[in-house]
């Protein structure tokens, strides 16, 4: 997809005030982004229009009950880009939507400042790292975490104590741009380990592509 | 002799030597006199004269050793010895002076108790005892020469005499190995108990001092930071009581107060937090005043809550008495809340009015619903605490050790035990070593006068079975069980029967008698943790047993129960002054031993917590010193105002500080988040937007650790006007604790995250500080103790 071609949403959450914010957000974003569809049921993403868009935002905390991981490994299964917004502010979850195929992982805390890009990022195969996904990783002791290098963990950690990649960047004394690519790389290393599902294989792809890492060092 | 109570002999090794030393006195100077007495009485008129010469001196001398027990410290040791070295010399002198069989036994009756008292009156000073007993071997062999001049002096009363001072000196090293230990373990259990109580009243204190200083300074400071423009005049008298409430140590208050008074202080507020009080006081309530104190401070602060929460301006404060307390209710009818739902670490309620009642060892309960008001009620009860922390702990400022009682009783039983495990091992060596060294000796020499001779032998045999048995019991640390004891002590009877009666009436007592001078120990051995009652009565029908003996073989002469009489007193008389010693000690000593041991234990235990309370409050204090105190100084004294801005920001970040401080001592599973929300609280407080965000899993940070980490947020919170976000990173290395603020006021702020004054910097917390424009990031972090020689950075 080209950096500027306009990108279709699919919203859903159950929440009516969170839809139509989110529906401004899309609208005041600097490439057009449509809303196709928007609803308080993961059918919407299923059937026409919505079932074409090309990023699902998904709240995994729908009416049903639990966290809403089976719709979302299918959507996953099914190739689309789903960007996971919750109410959720913990690790473990975080991690568990990554682990099944999802392009980012936002708090609703956070979405003012990310979905818009999050959502663009995820449209284009790119990774995007908000805070909170940031501090999850950073922190992930599980057995079949990639392996990070001490600097990349501080970043991680560093962006989501302050969200502020120009702190970040004056604390390390790097770029932005290279705090950012520490971020990209540590994304592309989740998307290589677990559970394989298209999405990542093509976020992986698109990175060797974009020459953001080397196959080496995978 | 009265050594340093820790580094000298403890309560039951000192009780047990100055009994035994006050026993051997008394001992050998009866003896000395009443055989004396007899000696000069039995004396041919002729030799009166020079007999009472030689005698009076010895009693005059007993006389003083007398004399110095009551008055330790008057007489050199020199002396004493001297004087007791003089009495056996005299004694022994007199033998040849009064003449005759009679005379040979009553100077080698006072002789021999002599030495033997020696043993336990020169306990300390074996040296000198030993000494004695030389001398008096000496004095015995002369006085045999000079009475029978021409006779070789005899070895057998030598070796008896030597026998005997032995196993003084044995019973007396056993006894005293046992009072030893007995006070060393009880020490061991002091030390561990006093841990806990000086533990104990340390908690306690800490928690009136946290109580204290949240409703003075605490309070005053985020009155201070919060407010702008209104009238301050009451802040400088405030502030100045403040820093003294700060400085006096809580729990040293003395004496009763009238609760009644007290109330009748209680403040109603200024300007708009006025609460008008409706007061129904049955007064005087006079109650200790821990207490009164606490009900005092948790009233004035139930007032404030009044004023700040319930939306009413009117509240009613009654107090009455209620058996040999006090009660005192504040309701009002205000909005009122549900407690439940009121967190652990809002301290005005738990800390204020309920904990601080708790600690003083009354109770406070709250109750309120929304909508119906609320009513905080105190409760004192003089008697439910007078066991523990009650009147006398009021009447020494520090709180009493509780079931001291209890653990008294449990000191005495153990000293008891231990002195007559003792007491009973030094009889059965007495018992054994005699039955086979005197005993024994007489038995194999005499055998031609026995009729029968198997009698005698058998009844040897028993008297030692008896002593092999219940010693075997004695050795496995067993109480002999009631049969086998009385079984055992009706053998020895039997055998003293056989021995009676089967000896030429006309040898009773006399050499060949192995028997009469030995089961009196077999049976003091038996009957030793029974009262000295049992053993005379023992002793009596022992020696009704050999008087019948020799009565039914006809009249015995004059002289011979002269002997006899003689004979009994040396030996029964002598092993009953042992057993109500052996009563003595186990029926006084020990409770006086278990007494001094408690009051020496008690006033240890005071000093402890004394210079704990002592050290904590000063280490408190100087925490403050640097922070708190002079804020409140240069408010108390008009130098800063709180017009001021910097003043109030500073004012908030030293509320924000104690906030964490007070919830230290909270129980949760995660203190650094508890003590950051505190923290986090009071700007919240202030109006500013505080996100905290929490990642890894969190473990154990000492306390110290925690303070420095999350100072900084205290300070830049403080300091921050709109925004800020809070975070803690758990790693496997390390934890991070970080505050981004997007505007926080004043540079100075800043320096003071970074290095908080007046704190010890503890090179294990790094803090690091990024500003940019107007956002000021600082970021706290601890290596975790698990992890090795990772950089944080």
């Amino acid at each position: 997809m080209s950096d500027n071609a306009p990108v279709s949403v699919v919203v859903v959450d159950d929440h009516p005030a969170i839809l139509s914010g989110i529906e401004a957000w899309f609208a005041a974003a600097r490439r057009p982004i449509t809303v196709v569809a928007a609803g308080d049921s993961v059918r919407e993403a299923w059937t026409a229009p919505g079932s074409t868009a090309d990023v699902v935002v998904l709240d995994l905390q729908l009416a049903e009950g639990g966290p809403a991981f089976g719709s979302l490994r299918r959507l996953v299964d099914a190739g689309r880009q789903v960007v996971v917004y919750s109410m959720r502010d913990d690790e473990k979850t975080a991690l568990n939507c990554l682990d099944l195929g999802a392009a980012t992982y936002l708090t609703k805390s956070e979405g003012r400042d990310h979905l818009v890009e999050a959502t663009l990022a995820a449209a284009d195969e790119r990774p995007y790292m908000p805070p909170a996904l940031a501090g999850a990783l950073g922190t992930n002791t599980r057995a079949d975490r990639p392996q990070l290098s001490v600097r990349e963990e501080n970043v991680l950690i560093e962006w989501f104590q302050s969200e502020s990649k120009e702190l970040v960047a004056q604390r390390l004394g790097i770029s932005v741009r290279t705090v950012n690519s520490y971020l990209d790389r540590v994304r592309i290393k989740y998307a290589n380990v677990g559970r394989p599902a298209r999405t990542k294989a093509s976020l992986v792809a698109r990175a060797i592509q974009d020459g953001l890492v080397d196959v080496d060092d995978l | 002799m009265a050594a340093e109570p820790i580094e000298g002999p403890r309560s039951s090794e000192r009780l047990l030597i100055l009994a035994l030393e006050r026993f051997g006195v008394w001992l050998r100077s009866i003896v000395v006199c009443l055989c004396g007495a007899l000696g000069v009485v039995s004396a041919d008129a002729a030799e009166v004269p020079l007999a009472l010469s030689l005698l009076v001196p010895a009693f005059l001398a007993c006389g003083v050793r007398l004399y110095s027990l009551r008055r330790p410290r008057l007489f050199p040791l020199a002396l004493l010895w001297t004087l007791d070295a003089a009495v056996v010399v005299l004694t022994g002198l007199s033998q040849p002076v009064i003449g005759g069989e009679a005379a040979n036994v009553m100077v080698e009756a006072m002789v021999g108790i002599s030495v033997v008292a020696f043993q336990y009156e020169w306990a300390t000073r074996p040296v000198a005892g030993a000494a004695l007993a030389a001398l008096g071997a000496g004095v015995s062999v002369l006085g045999d020469v000079l009475s029978s001049p021409g006779q070789g002096p005899d070895v057998v009363p030598l070796v008896r005499m030597l026998i005997q001072v032995g196993l003084s000196r044995a019973a007396y090293l056993i006894i005293r190995g046992l009072a030893r230990a007995a006070d060393r373990s009880a020490a061991v259990r002091a030390a561990a108990r006093r841990e806990m109580e000086v533990a104990a009243a340390r908690r306690a204190t800490e928690r009136e001092y946290l109580a204290t200083l949240h409703d003075t300074a605490s309070a005053t400071l985020l009155m201070v930071s919060q407010g702008d423009g209104r009238d301050w005049s009451w802040l400088p008298p405030r502030a100045r009581q403040d820093l003294e409430a700060m400085s006096a140590v809580p729990g040293f208050e003395t004496g009763s107060v009238d609760l009644a008074a007290l109330l009748g202080c209680v403040p109603e507020g200024e300007g708009q937090a006025r609460v008008r009080l409706k007061t129904r006081i049955d007064g005087p309530l006079a109650i200790p005043s821990g207490p009164g104190l606490a009900i005092f401070n948790g009233v004035r602060e139930a007032v404030t809550n009044v004023a700040r929460h319930a939306g009413v301006r009117e509240a009613e404060l009654r107090a009455w008495t209620e058996g040999d307390g006090a009660v005192v209710e504040l309701s009002d009818a205000g909005r009122g809340f549900d407690p439940e739902s009121v967190p652990a670490r809002r301290r005005g309620i738990n800390g204020s009015i309920i904990g601080r009642m708790h600690a003083v060892g009354g109770s406070a309960t709250v109750t309120s619903r929304p909508d119906t008001g609320t009513r905080v009620q105190w409760r004192w009860h003089g008697q439910a605490l007078a066991p523990q922390a009650g009147d006398r702990a009021q009447a020494t400022g520090v709180p009493h050790p509780p079931r001291a009682q209890v653990q008294h009783t449990a000191d005495v039983r153990f000293i008891r035990g231990r002195l007559l495990y003792g007491t009973q091992l030094a009889v059965l060596l007495i018992s054994l070593v005699w039955q086979f060294t005197i005993s024994l000796r007489r038995l194999v020499v005499h055998q031609d006068m026995y009729r029968p001779a198997w009698a005698q032998t058998a009844a040897f045999v028993c008297l030692a079975a008896v002593a092999v048995i219940g010693g075997a019991y004695l050795l496995r640390g067993r109480r002999i069980p009631p049969r086998v004891r009385w079984l055992s002590l009706g053998s020895v009877l039997a055998v003293s029967a056989v021995c009676a009666f089967t000896l030429p009436p006309e040898q009773s007592t006399g050499a060949p008698d192995w028997a009469f001078g030995v089961v009196g120990w077999h049976a003091l051995f038996l009957l030793a943790d029974l009262r000295a009652g049992v053993f005379a009565a023992f002793l009596g029908a022992h020696v009704g047993l050999n008087a019948t003996a020799v009565f039914l073989s006809g009249e015995p002469t004059v002289t011979q129960w002269a002997i006899m009489g003689i004979s009994t007193i040396g030996s029964c008389g002598f092993q009953l002054s042992v057993g109500v010693l052996m009563t003595y000690l186990l029926h006084g000593t020990a409770p006086a031993a278990g007494t001094a041991a408690a009051r020496e234990e008690e006033l240890r235990t005071r000093e402890r917590i004394h210079e704990d309370m002592q050290r904590d409050h000063k280490e408190r204090y100087r925490a403050l010193t640097a922070t708190t105190v002079p804020l409140l100084v240069g408010l108390g004294h008009g130098v800063l105002s709180p017009h001021d801005e910097e003043v109030r920001l500073r004012c908030g970040v030293e509320a924000a500080r104690m906030r964490r401080l007070f919830a230290e001592s909270d129980a949760v599973l995660d203190p650094l988040l508890n003590e950051l929300r505190a923290c986090v609280e009071v700007a919240e407080h202030q109006g500013v937007t505080v996100s905290l965000a929490v990642r890894g899993r969190p473990g154990e940070v000492p306390v110290e650790v925690r303070r420095e980490l999350i100072d900084p947020v205290a300070v830049i919170l403080g300091r921050t006007r709109s925004t800020a976000r809070v975070t803690v990173v758990w790693t496997p290395r390390a934890v991070r604790v970080s505050v981004v603020s997007e505007d926080c006021a004043g540079g100075r702020g800043t320096d003071e995250a970074a290095q908080a004054p007046g704190r010890a910097t503890n090179a294990q917390v790094a803090v690091e500080r990024t500003i940019r424009g107007g956002s000021v990031w600082v970021e706290a972090g601890w290596r975790r103790p698990a992890a090795s020689g990772v950089d944080l950075t």
